[in-house]
């Protein structure tokens, strides 16, 4: 007899443990399949979470009841509040992790979920009929399930680079979709197999040093935050002991270095056909393509409390083993440092998530539902957001159930779905507040206002932050009362409304509660998330306005769905390019054809004429 | 909106006799249908002026000898498939090939429709498409000038000069927000707002280049006023070089609104004469006098006509007085005479705009007048280099834009952060956007093409 579950989910990184335990959580058993347990939550490159929007990503996977937050929290050895400096819609956390302590803690609240099976192995193919998903099958000799087939009725695929993954250092080509990981090349033609779009893509890393190799004193000293901001609305404080990260940078001598060898690079020699990230360059790139920058950043990141390796964040590079090692020793300060393992840039193919809809299930095939780096994507943070979606839709798939679309204008996971199912990739996706049109509203005080109703409504909610949310909601209502209601009196002796007096850019919210007579209700270990909802509600509120009316202009076009399978060839007046574009897409609403690029507003209207309605 | 997988026919020259008339056919069919209607085997050679026949729906027999040329597509006006036929310019003529290339499976096309179908092929911008309905509706050679220029894109690239500059500075403070750990200086909000103030004040200057790119485009309505027998008809018909009203020494002999449109230097101005402004009691005058003071209110400059030799009362100083303010000129009138007005009154007159001494009864005076006028429409600077704006339209979202801009100018000074400033720049830089219509809803589109005659 061969083993079923509602749910299989292929491969447990950032994406697939959150896709796992949602669709646990939503009451579907899951298998979830992985090579080894010591990489579950694995992090190859940074270690670390958050950062510019993805920090607003993490709170957005928590608000919905996700792992993530509680994760970084919990493992977290140095925490920093980005873009402090700036109003509050921008200001995001991050985190440096203890990656090893981070992977053991996800997977030990992975294995608390009764709904879970683990099965060790690799999946060689997928297996469907007519267009429906009907299971996975194992790769033979691939570990203890070896050759099985495992029944589902949805599966969601989660391989990050690993299909068809190629490493480079230098000239050394290794098959593999992580150093020293094989790849998958069986399950890569399996799903090609199924009529999607496919594209190559390419990332890389830097050197590891070892630790103990380095005398820190040689360097400026980067230090995170006094007070650390947790990611998840759970947790209170953190008040573990912060560890200490160091900067140097990049010396003339060391560009030298790299244009002498830049034969040498893959990237450069053409042996790397993928698309690398432009926001996220290589050494090389920042050497050759920056020629008039005199140094770069380089920060020295130690990868756990008790683990030798440091992470040389700033110098990801392709270069032979020996090239790098050299450059290492060229950085002032690392002349002895001993490199543990050299970067490496890796290939890999993606699936063009213009295949996708938007709750991220193949338009062609049902039940097959992707998400993570084999979508395009770059980030562990933006995988886990599409991880945690794919395995909502994925659960109510199974029970026969809508699928949870969230909108652009109610969080930054719905950004990261309709752009990228709308526009596609062309080179690693990562996510930037610019790409809010909503930023304002978008915010990492707010989040769980947004968020934790609808994650509640699909069930991954539980009692304990379902009561605490409840309470934190009508703490914040009761608030807004307070500051509309209280008169105070301003630093120059004048009375004024303390919601009239927050609209003033340089009037704060503890220097009216401190002295101006306001009292605010805060929840304990909550006083963060209290102050900043309140005050930023309040001081927002002009551009706030402004936003709303926006996005009920907006919605009205995204309110005009576009039929199924709607032939744009039958529309009059398109070009065909805009046809073809369109017809890859298929978008589901008028305002998100508009987003298709090179489709043009007269477009919209000519289908919105043949869609009808208003 | 239209329907656009048809083809469709209209004539495309003005209605009347002519010596040459064009139908214009546009669409996937426009070969197929031109081969069906004219003489001769096959289809039309792409881009030769062919020597042929139109013949009726029958084939039996000839309309008139033409000359036919294909256009394929994409380079043709529309983007699409173009026949065009030339016939004689006999209405009935042109009218029986339509009616035979509609007999042969092309839709009589509606007004605009050709230029809607250029615009949508990508042929031109909303600009463009705009300044093609103004160049083929100019009646001066300025207006068709200015129309012309904003086809060949002189409006367009003013206006993505601004969007470029905005776009550099949103992109500056965007990177500053999502890399602000790099290290990089990209732009601090401060110095973005000095730049955002710059913008405003380039907007500004588009705006101000508009007032006379309008007048060009619109014209104006000037009304002649004053108390009665000054002389106002006799300015009137100077301007308008007929004896369009009737002049006599009675005063208050004309009793009701005349006007007529003279072009002033390219601009098409309306000349309202009017009834003598006095107190009076005769009914008929009265209502006379009323529709003058209204035509004053509605004119966007009012020429005021004293007579000189006489001392001013009453109904001058009401006048001169209700008009202050106003874009005005002052004629004093009579210049013949001697005048009898002491130097206060002389100054009194004269203050606050500008002042012309005439004698209209042997016209004399003509060319004064109008450079008065002219210099009064235009105002201090008459444009030597044409006014890139000038439809209603661009100057509505120009202004929008240079509103955002200064909020965000004014609020980077106050102190708000990046994000904060960004709202209102992607406010601006939608506005401008929509002017040349990569941003325009489709309500916008259809009233802009619903402007259009036929078959252009």
């Amino acid at each position: 007899m061969a083993r079923g579950f509602d749910v299989i989910v292929v491969g447990a990184g950032h994406a697939g443990v959150e896709a796992a335990r949602a669709a646990a959580r939503m009451g579907c058993s899951v298998g979830l399949c992985t090579l080894s347990e010591a990489t579950v939550a694995h992090m190859p490159c940074n270690p670390a979470i958050g950062g510019t929007a993805k920090g607003h990503l993490v709170r957005e996977i928590d608000a919905l009841g996700g792992l993530m937050g509680e994760a970084i929290d919990a493992t977290g050895i140095q925490f920093k509040l980005l873009n402090r400096s700036r109003g509050p819609a921008v200001r995001s956390p991050r985190a440096q992790a203890d990656k090893r302590r981070y992977g053991a803690w996800v997977a030990a609240a992975l294995r608390r979920e009764a709904g879970i099976a683990w099965i060790f192995g690799r999946v060689g193919r997928l297996v469907e009929r007519g267009g429906v998903v009907a299971g996975v099958e194992l790769e033979a000799g691939s570990g203890a399930a070896a050759g099985e087939r495992l029944h589902a009725r949805a599966v969601v695929v989660t391989t990050g680079t690993f299909l068809n993954g190629l490493v480079h250092v230098g000239d050394r080509r290794t098959p593999a979709g992580r150093a020293g990981e094989p790849p998958s090349h069986l399950l890569a033609e399996s799903l090609k197999g199924l009529g999607l779009s496919w594209g190559r893509l390419k990332t890389g890393t830097p050197p590891r040093l070892d630790r103990r190799s380095i005398d820190f004193s040689r360097f400026e000293k980067a230090l995170g935050d006094e007070e650390p901001v947790p990611f998840s609305f759970l947790t209170p404080t953190i008040d573990r002991p912060q560890i200490v990260c160091h900067q140097l940078h990049t010396t003339e001598q060391v560009h030298e270095m790299v244009q002498a060898n830049i034969a040498r690079s893959p990237l450069y020699n053409g042996r790397i056909e993928g698309i690398g990230p432009r926001y996220c360059p290589s050494l090389e790139d920042k050497v050759m393509r920056f020629p008039h920058h005199e140094r770069h950043h380089v920060f020295l990141e130690p990868e756990g409390l008790d683990v030798d390796e440091v992470y040389v964040n700033g110098c990801s590079m392709s270069l032979p083993a020996e090239v790098q090692e050299a450059l290492v020793h060229a950085l002032p300060g690392l002349e002895d440092a001993v490199m543990m393992r050299p970067g490496y840039a890796v290939e890999y193919d993606f699936v063009q998530p213009t295949s996708l809809a938007r709750s991220y299930e193949a338009r062609e095939v049902k039940g097959l539902f992707l998400a993570g780096q084999v979508n395009g994507t770059s980030g562990y943070e933006e995988a886990a957001g599409q991880g945690i979606i794919a395995g909502i839709n994925a659960a109510r798939a199974v029970a026969g159930e809508d699928p949870f679309v969230l909108g652009r204008d109610e969080a930054y996971l719905g950004v990261l779905a309709d752009d990228l199912t709308t526009r596609g990739c062309l080179e690693p996706y990562r996510m930037f507040t610019s790409r809010a049109e909503y930023r304002l509203f978008l915010r990492i005080d707010n989040a769980d206002l947004r968020l934790t109703e609808r994650g509640r409504e699909v069930g991954l909610v539980g009692d304990r932050r379902w009561a605490r949310f409840e309470n934190r909601r009508s703490r914040f209502e009761r608030n807004l009362r307070r500051v509309s209601g209280t008169t105070v009196t301003l630093r120059n002796g004048r009375r004024a409304r303390a919601s009239q007096a927050l609209r003033r850019p340089d009037t704060m919210l503890d220097e009216l509660t401190s002295g101006g007579g306001l009292r605010l209700e805060v929840g304990s270990g909550e006083e963060q998330v209290d102050v900043c909802s309140v005050e930023t509600h309040f001081k927002y509120a002009g551009y706030l306005e402004r936003q709303a009316a926006t996005i009920d202009r907006g919605r009205r076009m995204e309110g005009r769905r576009i039929p199924r399978a709607f032939s744009y060839a039958g529309v009059p007046g398109l070009s065909l390019e805009i046809v073809e574009r369109l017809s890859a897409v298929q978008p589901e609403t008028l305002g998100q054809a508009l987003r298709v690029p090179g489709v043009t507003p007269a477009a919209v209207a000519l289908i919105g004429a043949k869609v009808g309605g208003k | 909106m239209f329907a656009t997988d048809d083809t469709i026919v209209a004539i495309a020259t003005p209605p009347g006799p002519g010596g040459i008339g064009i139908v214009r056919l546009s669409g996937p069919r426009a070969s197929e249908i031109a081969a069906a209607i004219l003489s001769g085997p096959g289809n039309l050679e792409p881009r030769r002026a062919t020597l042929t026949h139109a013949l009726e729906p029958s084939r039996q027999r000839s309309i008139d000898r033409v000359l036919a040329t294909y256009f394929p597509r994409p380079r043709s006006y529309t983007g699409e498939d173009v026949v065009e036929i030339s016939g004689h310019g006999s209405p009935v003529v042109l009218r029986r090939i339509v009616e035979s290339a509609t007999a042969a499976g092309a839709r009589l096309a509606e007004p605009g429709e050709f230029t809607f179908r250029a615009f949508l092929q990508g042929r031109m911008d909303l600009v463009q498409a705009e300044a093609i309905h103004d160049l083929v509706t100019a009646v001066t050679p300025r207006q068709a000038r200015v129309a012309f220029d904003q086809l060949e894109g002189t409006a367009t690239a003013a206006i993505c000069a601004v969007e470029d500059a905005l776009f550099n500075v949103v992109a500056r403070l965007e990177a500053s927000l999502d890399f602000p750990e790099e290290g990089y200086h990209f732009v601090d909000a401060k110095a973005a707002g000095v730049e955002v103030a710059e913008l405003a004040d380039r907007v500004r200057r588009l705006i101000a280049s508009s007032r006379q790119g309008r007048l060009i485009r619109e014209g104006c309505q000037v009304a002649v006023a004053g108390k009665p027998n000054v002389g106002k008809s006799s300015l009137f018909n100077v301007l308008c070089g007929v004896q369009r009203t009737i002049v006599a020494n009675t005063a208050g002999t004309t009793r009701d609104l005349v006007t007529e449109t003279i072009h002033l230097a390219g601009i098409p101005v309306t000349l309202v004469d009017t009834a003598g402004i006095r107190a009076t009691s005769d009914a008929v005058e009265a209502e006379g006098v009323s529709r003058a003071r209204g035509a004053v209110e509605a004119a966007s400059a009012v020429v005021v006509v004293v007579d000189r030799s006489r001392v001013l009362d009453q109904d001058d100083r009401v006048l001169l007085r209700q008009t202050e303010g106003r874009s005005r000129l002052v004629v004093a009138n009579k210049r013949d005479l001697p005048t009898a007005w002491s130097a206060e009154e002389q100054l009194e007159v004269g203050s606050g705009s500008p002042l012309v001494e005439t004698c209209l009864i042997d016209g004399s005076s003509a060319d004064t007048i109008r450079e008065a006028l002219l210099g009064l429409l235009e105002g201090k600077a008459p444009g030597r280099d044409p006014p890139a704006i000038s439809n209603a339209r661009h100057i509505g979202l120009l202004t929008s834009a240079e509103t955002a801009l200064r909020r965000a100018a004014a609020a980077a000074e106050g102190g708000a952060t990046e994000e904060l400033l960004l709202v209102d720049l992607e406010e601006a830089r939608r506005a401008l956007e929509e002017v040349t219509g990569k941003r325009t809803p489709d309500a916008v589109l259809e009233r802009i093409f619903e402007r259009f005659c036929i078959g252009k």
